[in-house]
């Protein structure tokens, strides 16, 4: 990679530390979700559907998958800004890639997501989660979860460069948000009553990240959806990529 | 010789339908200082923005430095500054680390980033300054470092749309005095747009008068003077102002025989 590519990579997560509420904001309803749902339900996590985990491994997933969430209602928060005070158009008549423009932004939001995916993952460690491959498992976590985030990052920043409007990189949040409502997000698939929502969940997107982290906290799942959950999330952040990079000729300049 | 910036038939239309560019043809050398004046709307920044390759062009042919920027993009970035209308200026980072970033995107180490930071700061003026962010500037400092910034690669060609707006008499004589001397001592091409005829008739020598997206005069100054007013000498803005109230007269009864007939 280039120098000029590092430099604006490093620039989007400088800017990102100087101004973290998006994904500080993220982690920490990401953190109050674990505490909440574990001590208000935790109990339940006696039954053998848990596994050996226990409701907290179960729970934790959906912590991993809100935490990308709210860091990418934030993303091209530094986009915006460099649109907005025309710095955008000074970067673009430099000798650096224009795709890397779009790009850099993007991985700055996607690997401090990562970070926090990080520092949540050893908060969870304190807690009592169970990793059932050790440090694999922590690795495969991280590499959905970087998936997962570049999806939401990609679409969310191709939004925003199409509207114009840093508010409306929020959409892909909300657009998402009933998905993780339509999945085995608070119940595995034994306990769940109404086969309308089994069937719903099975093509959801969301099922295969949350079943396939399971497989590697507690082993509660098959090891086919942490594998179809890559093959998904591999094909959805490429194609949020493309969609990033083929907003940013929708850009006035 | 090949012209430093050769530009055959160039046309740009914008989605709205108007024609800001009619078959645009120039060419300028190697070291000249060349004004483009015209009107508000003439066509001016948007050749500036085609030729800078921030958008793309409707059909024709353009090179510089006998560079095709359609396929050497980055290439083209090396050698040209731009000082475009509006600041292109990041509020919150401050003015060293600006220059000392932008040097560095442009390929130069950090030690050589440094230097040139330190000499475009004294150059400019902006000492006392170089430590605030931008956002806490003057108009007219952010206006320096808008022109710093553009100059921080040593560029072998400059592209200045209305440069000194919103600066000082003090500042535009320092800016005018470091641009003069880039184009003297390093050769330094110039194609500068402004409003200000009288910064044109001091500094350039060459000039072309767009109106409504076409060129209506290309040469020399002192040629487009001769040309309004062949018996007394006048300025270059009071010339221009003849010319462009002729034109007009010129539209007007043309347009008036049209709707006639």
């Amino acid at each position: 990679m280039n120098t000029a590519n590092i430099l604006l990579i490093e620039r989007g997560i400088i800017k990102l530390i100087k101004q973290p509420s998006a994904p500080i904001m993220g982690f920490g309803m990401s953190l109050f979700f674990l505490l909440v749902y574990n001590a208000g339900i935790g109990g339940v996590g006696s039954l053998d559907a848990f596994g050996t985990g226990g409701y907290l491994s179960f729970v934790f997933p959906i912590t991993i998958i809100s935490l990308a969430m709210g860091s990418s209602a934030g993303a091209g928060q530094t986009l915006n800004a460099d649109m907005q005070s025309g710095y955008f158009r000074r970067l673009y008549l430099s000798p650096a890639p224009r795709w890397i423009l779009v790009v850099a932004p993007m991985l700055a939001d996607t690997i401090s997501s990562l970070f926090f995916t990080i520092l949540l993952i050893i908060i969870g460690a304190i807690f009592g989660v169970t990793f059932q491959f050790g440090f694999a498992s922590v690795l495969g976590i991280l590499i959905l979860s970087f998936l997962w985030s570049l999806t939401l990052c990609g679409f969310s920043v191709g939004i925003m460069l199409r509207t114009g409007q840093h508010q409306s990189a929020a959409i892909v949040t909300n657009a998402v948000f009933p998905l993780l409502f339509l999945s085995t997000t608070f119940l595995p698939r034994e306990l769940i009553t109404a086969d309308w929502l089994l069937a719903v969940s099975w093509g959801n997107p969301v099922t295969y990240i949350l079943e396939g982290n399971r497989y590697l906290l507690a082993g509660t799942s098959s090891a086919s959806f942490f594998y179809i959950g890559l093959i998904i999330f591999a094909l959805t952040s490429t194609v949020s990529v493309i969609f990033a990079l083929s907003s940013a000729n929708k850009i006035k300049i | 010789m090949k012209a430093e910036i050769q530009i055959k038939g160039l046309f740009k239309s914008y989605p709205n339908g108007t024609q800001a560019l009619k078959g645009i043809c120039l060419e300028i050398q190697k070291g000249h200082f060349f004004a483009l004046l015209g009107p508000n709307g003439a066509g001016k920044s948007t050749l500036v923005k085609v030729m800078t390759t921030l958008i793309n062009k409707d059909s024709g042919n353009f090179t510089i430095a006998g560079i095709n920027p359609e396929t050497n993009q980055s290439k083209i970035q090396k050698i040209i500054g731009v000082a475009s209308q509006d600041n292109e200026i990041d509020p919150t980072e401050k003015v060293e680390n600006l220059l000392v970033f932008q040097g560095r995107l442009f390929g130069l180490t950090k030690p050589e980033s440094n230097k040139r930071a330190n000499e475009l700061i004294e150059m400019f003026q902006l000492d006392t300054e170089r430590n605030k962010k931008a956002s806490a500037l003057s108009g007219g400092n952010k206006r320096r470092l808008h022109c710093a910034l553009a100059l921080v690669h040593h560029p072998q060609i400059l592209f200045l749309d209305e440069p000194t707006v919103g600066m000082d008499p003090v500042a535009r004589a320092n800016f005018w005095e470091i641009i003069t001397q880039m184009n003297k001592s390093e050769s330094v091409t110039i194609f500068l747009t402004t409003q200000y005829l009288d910064e044109a008739d001091k500094h350039a020598t060459e000039m072309a008068l767009i109106v409504a997206g076409e060129i209506r005069y290309s040469g020399t100054i002192i040629d487009f003077k001769k040309m309004v007013n062949p018996d007394s000498s006048m300025s270059l803005n009071d010339s221009y102002l003849k010319y462009i109230k002729t034109l007009t007269n010129q539209e007007f009864s043309k347009n008036k025989k049209g709707k006639m007939l």
